[in-house]
Parts: C-alpha cells; structure tokens; sequence
C-alpha cells in the first residue's frame, strides 16, 4: 500500500467570508484547501482559509516550510488570504506558485498587486521567503512522486481545475466551474430535472475515478436560474459529474455567503437524494472547515 | 463600593457566567451521548482536555465493543473548540457518515467508531 494523503479543508466558503453563528459548522473561510503527501505541502487556493492554514504550519514545528500553490484563478476570495500566510515571511520558507499558461507568471505578478501600499501595509518584496514562480507544461506538472494536472474552466475570466495523483491516490480540486453551461444534453435536462446532467467526456476523463472530488456546487437547483453566467455550479450537478465519472467521495464545496448551516444542508441532502435515486455508490458530503480525511 | 475598574466579586454573576477560558458558560461541558453500542443509552461528559474512547483499560472511556481498538479516538478541548482525531484504529471513526481522520465538532454531530454512535452536545448538563 501506498503513502496515504491527508486533505484538510481550511475554507469552504464562496466569494466572501462569512463569520458568525450562522455558518459555523461549514465555516466562514473562504477556499482553502491543503493536501499532504509525504514531505509535499501542496495547497489549493490561497482564501481566507490559508491564514489559518499558515499558523498551523508553524504550530506544527516544522522549522522549514515548503509549499507548493495552486490558484483556481486569482479573483479576491482565492487569493485574500496570502498576505496573512506566516510562513511568507519566514526567511527559510520556501514557496513556489504555479502557473497554467505559460508566458509571463501572472500569477506571482497579481498577488504582488494585491499587496501594493494602496491595499496593504507590508511590500510583496519584503516577504522573507523565497518564492518562486513555476509554470505547468501541456497541463501537467511533476512533482517527482506527485503528478499534478490542470483543467480549464468555466467561469468568467476562467479558472482551472487540477488532479493530483499522490501514489495510487487521486484527488480533483475544481472550484469556481459553472458546469451547468457544459451539459450535453441541455434540453433534456432543462424538460426534466431529474435527468442525468451528462457532462464533456474531456471534463468527465479528467475527474475519472477520483478518489475525491472537491466541486464548487454552490448553489440549489432553485436558485441557479437567477444566478447564470455567475460561474457556479448546481450541488446536484456536481452529483451528477461525480456519479458519472465514478468517483468514490465528493465534497460539496464554495459554499454560497447566503448559506446558514442549515441551508447548506439541505442542499447537500437533496444532492444525496439524487444520487440515492442513481443506486450511486459516490459518497457525497458538505465540504465542512476543519475536517480532514485520509486517503 | 468597589473601585472604579475593578470587579465587585459580590454584584457580578460570579456562578452565572463562567469566565475561565474553555469552560461553556455555566459550567455546561460538551458530552457525548452515547445512542447506539453496547451500555446505550448513556452520557458521557467531556470533562478534561484530552478524552480518550476505545476498547482497553488505557482509555479514558473505555466501551466493551471488539469493533473498536484499543486507543480508539481523541476528543480534544481547546478553549470553546471541539475536535476529534483518529488514532490510526482499526475501524476508522466517522463524522456524520464521513470517514474522517480528525474533525471540528459542533452541536448535533454523530459520531461513529464500528457499532457505538455518539451525538455530540456542545454544553449538556
Ligand atoms: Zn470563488
Ligand atoms: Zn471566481
């Protein structure tokens, strides 16, 4: 048997943090999620979750932090938290943030941005660590004993989801997709809600047997018509894409700010339904703050 | 009368609210309710910082069940946090149906660890 991966959700909440007694049980950071693997510290999106995520690390003891960055894409709730990750500023830290599309690193240019002196008091060039900017080739990076791959999305200015094959593992982060503009079959699951949502065999190849899943699902199916073009997912979409790539575990994740707890619930229960009434053997949850798997 | 900034230990709610830090208030502690399992039903209050669940005689809350390991699971209290870790059993524990190898806890989480099923209160009596 392999090394097993630990996944840790730091964040879960979409667009905007959410405190309060409200949404404690899901949380109100937004998207943060760590994998570790071995020696690897891999972290996807850098939300409000990643302060969080920065303090364990050195809570942690490890006396050097080495983590690798994947952004879905850099609007505010991905990237909000990174002035606030302690280990940035620590001279032994080393830090490399990956870029889908090669060219200039755009992404290490935009989180300098966002900490101009007009947004933030300290400088991007004043971090003690060493950050460096690393691009993917044809939508593949290795790791050397983790290979990562990435997806292009839908969602306004586009975003990107990846695969990270850990040992026998594979895990899909695929937050910020409006997966809902992508059926196949539109019209008949427009005429029948309860239809199979069929998804692009490209998009179903690269979550194909998933040991996890995290997918923006945002929002109910009563909701979404008022949001389209927003660039979030139907929860019971995202059972469909699950079930019809065979994956084992889905978690529910990017949590809509308008969401209690208990609202989040019952969108999670109804995506169980759905995928109750397929004979599904996906397990599918509600991506909650604080909860960590091993797989 | 008592100096100006300074607490008057008698027209305070000294009994009332609870102020030591990691106590809910009124001295309420989070319990398990043990629902399912052998010796259900029963309650179980998370009185120190460190609760240890499993089968042997090591355990803090030691439940006769040959589903659970030794040294099963860990509640653990850090100030008003809940949180579980597994520790590598052999049954796993799961959260609300997931299998979880450490979680934060809240109001109304099942716990389940082979054939016990705990339901977590944040501040039972
Ligand atoms: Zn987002
Ligand atoms: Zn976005």
């Amino acid at each position: 048997m392999s090394e097993p991966s630990f996944v840790r959700f730091w964040g879960t909440r979409g667009s905007i943090p959410t405190p309060g007694h409200k949404t404690r049980r899901y949380g109100g950071n937004t998207s943060c999620v760590e994998i570790r693997h071995g020696d690897f510290e891999l972290v996807c999106d850098g939300g409000t979750g990643l302060r969080e995520l920065g303090l364990d690390l050195v809570q942690r003891g490890r006396p050097r932090v080495s983590a690798h960055l994947f952004f879905s894409h850099m609007h505010w709730d991905h990237i909000q938290g990174f002035p606030f990750f302690v280990p940035a500023y620590a001279k032994d830290s080393e830090i490399v943030v990956y870029d889908v599309e090669a060219g200039r690193p755009r992404v290490e240019e935009l989180l300098h941005g966002q900490m101009r002196s007009e947004y933030f008091p300290v400088n991007f060039g004043d971090l003690g660590a060493e950050i460096r900017a690393r691009t993917f080739e044809q939508n593949v990076v290795e790791l050397g004993g983790v290979t990562v791959r990435s997806f292009e999305q839908a969602h306004p200015g586009k975003s990107f989801a990846y695969a990270f094959e850990c040992g026998e593992k594979k895990i899909v982060y695929a937050t910020d997709s409006e997966l809902d503009l992508l059926l196949t079959n539109q019209d008949e699951a427009g005429e029948d809600p309860a239809a199979l949502r069929r998804l692009p065999a490209a998009l179903v190849a690269f979550v194909e047997g998933a040991d996890l899943l995290i997918a923006d699902g945002q929002y109910t199916d009563a909701e979404y018509p008022h949001k389209i073009g927003w660039g979030h997912a139907r929860a019971n979409t995202v059972a469909d894409l699950a079930h019809q790539a065979g994956v084992k575990q889905c978690a529910v994740f990017h949590h809509d700010p308008l969401h209690s707890d208990d609202a989040v619930e019952q969108k999670i229960r109804a995506a169980c339904d759905r995928l109750d009434a397929r004979g599904s053997r996906t397990l599918l949850f509600g991506a909650r703050e604080g909860l960590e798997l091993k797989l | 009368m008592p100096k100006t900034g300074s607490l008057d230990p008698d027209s305070t709610l000294a009994g009332q609210i609870s102020i030591v830090s990691g106590l809910p208030r009124g001295g309420k502690l989070p319990t398990l309710e043990q629902v399912r399992g052998p010796g259900a039903p029963r309650r179980f209050p998370l009185a120190i910082a460190e609760t240890v669940v499993g089968r042997g005689q090591q355990a803090n809350v030691t439940i006769d069940s040959a589903l659970l390991s030794r040294r099963h699971v860990v509640f653990r209290r850090s100030g008003p946090e809940l949180s579980l870790a597994d520790l590598d059993s052999q049954n796993g524990v799961f959260v609300n149906g997931v299998k979880a190898h450490s979680a934060v806890l809240h109001e109304g989480d099942t716990i389940q660890l082979g054939d016990v099923v705990f339901v977590l209160h944040e501040a039972a009596e």
